[in-house]
């Protein structure tokens, strides 16, 4: 598919950084990393590990660099010294905060970020990763509007099978997508009756449904016309400063 | 349903049909609600002939009913008084009349579209003045009109019976209390067929197929007296009946009930050939015309003592049935919402669906249709010119597609679909339609999550579920807010972190409500603005074809073109106004 030829080339790096969260989402929060490599603690000097000792008492939550700071009581050189000591030993991680941007927390390397800090799966880097977003939207479109009814688990074997993206989509996150697209208003939901079109899915299972052709193009009446999108409607009087007789955008 | 704007264009639409005084006395109406003559005369400050005729005006073009009410009088007797009560839809049908026509031109002939037009044109008349009217028209089919003074104590009219085949003889005896003409004068206003026309006949096929498909019914009763309501006996202490909340019924809704003529009356077409209003009726009865009926002493216009006297019609008065008109409409709107929503296979067979049931379902609030079995479903597919391709499995699945619900209890399964499930998804659309060209997609996801959950929902939660960027979310639920597209509730604190918490939702009941006004606004606006063009190029529209040329040609072209598009605008401005208001 064309669309994603460019994607891949454009947002791999993006994907990899996702990938990571994703594989570790399907636990509980706290649950221990095991395939990082944090440096020994023996090579730590008495700040870091009082540092990491607030870090790690924090959880998946992390605490505000500041916060650290007041905390540990320490100069500036040797608080900072200290930190970047445990960032170079992949002891710590930086994570910004999605409802406050400007704020960085410390988390433990043994923790999964939480998802209140993080924004959740679809965020990276405090970020909504929309691009990602939209090609995942893009591809899961395409396979309901090639198999035109199709179930969750069906959308999401054709994707990891016809190997779109690097890393794993799971059933989770390609039913999230749908319904993305249901609310776009791109596919329906419906029940599969077991006959005619849906014949191969079993009765009573949910499907999605491309919409009919032609339908997206409708627009509301109300919309057609000026009036409908015009931010002055509220104050416009038949015979006030703002009127139909003067609107000037009956003219274009 | 009278909103704001909705009162505003009501009041334009009689101002530009019928004049600034017959609207004066309407927008009193609409504001001020029902009112006796004396209180319009007071609030209008208008002299009370103008009032009186103005009134005329509107229960003509059924834009009013009068009624009566019993007022008690305390230690003296009790008296009657005659109030007026505007009828706010009737107002806003007049800007749909062309919507109305095209209906009855697709499905019958020229004739009955032109018997539509009398009607509509003037609001209500009887047969004879219908005929009277479409004969104008036509030079061959002229009926001699003859115009007899007479007083009201006896009147002898030779009636000769119309029909080109039969001709018989009848003396019509009045008694001048029982038939008055509308006005003042005493002037009696008959028809002499003393011509009769082949054309005659065919009239009066039309105007019964008119009426037997229910677009043409009897007009109302003109002033019907309300009874004073009784207070019911207080029902048994923790009665069950008691605990369920009963909807009161508006002296309004009473008075339009009571002034219904019956169901078996209101499409009953009898033709009167000469009768006495003491005597034995003289009725002549075309094939499908039905004999027997007694002497119909509908009163046309009735009105209180004020009005100088009571005005009566020596025959039946018709008018156009909207309520009909109504649910052909709705029936449109149905099968192109279900065609656009899944395909067109689905929408020919609710279409045949409606049409083989179309007998059945006359109320136009009518909630399903009526049930069908597979087989009849099939076979009125089958008239239809698409869906002659279609299989009886083709059908089942469309059936099961749009939701029909299957009625097994019977002996033969029986279909049945519900209509206002279609309309209330139409609405849902357009509302959502509505967001999205002013807010935008993320907008129109966040709120289309809203509107289907019908829950209130917090913004965090709304952003992961729509895949909206958390601080965007906040934002466009906060204009969607400010706009009254949304709800938001704010639930007290119980700790620092629930401080910014925002609950979310969508009321459907008020929303939909500020959507219609918006929706009358701007079909106010359009007509104003139509008529300021017009208005601005009155001396080229005034100008004979041949001069228009040059650049009076082109700013005539450009009217035209203006007029086209804002005219084709409020048409379909209309069919969303109907589809909130009327279905």
């Amino acid at each position: 598919m064309n669309c994603f030829c460019s994607s891949e080339h454009l947002g791999f790096s993006c994907y990899m950084m996702l990938v990571v969260p994703m594989n570790r989402s399907q636990g509980a929060g706290k649950r221990k990393r095991t395939d990082a490599s944090p440096g020994t603690q023996s090579s730590l000097g008495p700040n870091e590990h009082a540092i990491l000792d607030i870090v790690k008492g924090k959880g998946d939550m992390g605490i505000w660099i500041k916060d650290m700071r007041d905390k540990v009581n320490l100069p500036p050189t040797v608080f900072n010294k200290s930190i970047d000591s445990l960032k170079k030993n992949k002891m710590v991680k930086e994570v910004k905060n999605i409802k406050n941007k400007g704020r960085v927390h410390l988390v433990a390397a043994e923790f999964e970020p939480s998802k209140e800090l993080t924004g959740g799966d679809w965020y990276a880097d405090g970020n909504l990763d929309t691009e990602f977003i939209t090609i995942l939207k893009e591809v899961c479109f395409k396979q309901i509007d090639v198999m035109r009814v199709a179930t969750i688990d069906q959308v999401a074997n054709e994707i990891r099978k016809s190997n779109y993206f690097n890393i794993e989509c799971s059933t989770q996150k390609i039913k999230e997508i749908l319904n993305t697209l249901v609310l776009d208003n791109k596919v329906m939901t419906v029940t599969s009756n077991g006959i005619g079109e849906f014949a191969a899915i079993p009765a009573g299972t949910l499907c999605y449904k491309s919409r009919p052709k032609g339908s997206k193009q409708r627009e509301a009446a109300l919309t057609l016309i000026p009036c409908g999108v015009c931010p002055h409607t509220t104050i416009c009087t038949p015979d006030g400063i703002i009127s139909p007789k003067t609107c000037v955008y009956y003219t274009k | 349903m009278a909103t704001r704007y909705g009162i505003q264009l009501a009041v334009h639409l009689i101002s530009s049909h019928f004049g600034d005084l017959v609207a004066k006395v309407c927008e009193c109406l609409l504001r001020k609600g029902t009112l006796t003559l004396r209180d319009i005369i007071r609030f209008t400050e208008l002299s009370a002939q103008q009032v009186k005729n103005c009134l005329l005006v509107l229960i003509q073009h059924n834009c009013v009913q009068a009624f009566s009410t019993v007022e008690d009088g305390g230690l003296s007797e009790s008296r009657i008084i005659t109030q007026y009560m505007v009828i706010f839809n009737n107002i806003i049908h007049r800007m749909r009349f062309s919507k109305f026509i095209m209906i009855v031109s697709q499905e019958f002939d020229k004739e009955c579209e032109e018997l539509l037009e009398g009607l509509l044109q003037h609001g209500r008349l009887t047969l004879a003045q219908l005929l009277d009217r479409a004969n104008t028209d036509k030079p061959e089919g002229k009926i001699p009109v003859v115009h007899l003074g007479g007083d009201r104590s006896r009147i002898h009219v030779r009636v000769l019976k119309s029909g080109f085949h039969r001709a018989s003889c009848g003396l019509l005896c009045l008694s001048g209390n029982s038939f008055l003409m509308i006005g003042l004068s005493l002037t009696i206003k008959f028809v002499q067929f003393v011509e009769c026309c082949p054309a005659q006949d065919a009239l009066r096929e039309s105007f019964n197929r008119l009426v037997n498909a229910h677009y043409v019914e009897r007009c109302p009763a003109s002033e019907p007296l309300l009874e004073l309501k009784t207070d019911e006996a207080p029902s048994r202490r923790g009665a069950k009946s008691a605990k369920i909340a009963r909807v009161v019924e508006t002296t309004e809704q009473r008075a339009l009930k009571a002034a219904a003529p019956m169901e078996a009356k209101r499409f009953l077409v009898v033709t009167n050939t000469g009768s006495d209003i003491h005597g034995k009726n003289t009725v002549d009865m075309p094939s499908n015309e039905i004999t027997g009926e007694k002497q119909m002493k509908d009163e046309y216009m009735q009105l209180d003592g004020a009005l100088g006297g009571a005005v009566c019609e020596k025959e039946v008065v018709w008018r156009a049935n909207f309520e009909e008109f109504v649910l052909r409409l709705k029936q449109k709107v149905c099968v192109a919402s279900i065609r656009a929503q899944y395909d067109d296979g689905a929408g020919v067979v609710l279409s045949a669906m409606l049409e083989a049931t179309r007998g059945t379902e006359r109320k136009i609030r009518g909630e399903t249709s009526g049930p069908l079995s597979l087989n009849a479903i099939f076979e009125e597919v089958m008239k239809t010119e698409e869906g002659r391709t279609m299989t009886l499995e083709h059908v089942r699945s469309s059936l099961n597609q749009i939701g029909c619900k299957l009625d097994t209890a019977g002996p033969d399964q029986s279909y049945s679909i519900d209509l206002k499930n279609i309309i209330d998804t139409a609405q849902r659309d357009e509302v959502e339609l509505i967001v999205l060209k002013r807010y935008g997609k993320e907008a129109f996801r966040m709120f289309r999550l809203l509107s289907r959950t019908r829950c209130l929902a917090e913004t965090n939660k709304i952003s992961d579920t729509a895949l909206v960027d958390k601080k965007e979310a906040a934002k466009i639920l906060y204009k969607l807010w400010q706009d009254d597209n949304v709800h938001m509730v704010r639930p007290t604190a119980t700790s620092t972190s629930d401080k910014d918490l925002c609950l979310w939702t969508v009321n459907k009941d008020t929303l939909w409500k500020h959507v219609l006004d918006q929706m009358y606004h701007g079909a106010l606006n359009l007509s104003l603005r139509t008529l300021y063009e017009l208005e601005q190029e009155r001396e080229i529209l005034q100008l004979p074809r041949e001069k228009r040329i040059g650049e009076l040609g082109k700013r005539y072209e450009r009217l035209r073109r203006v007029r086209i598009l804002m005219e084709s605008s409020l048409m379909k401005l209309d069919d969303s106004i109907m589809l909130f208001n009327d279905f």
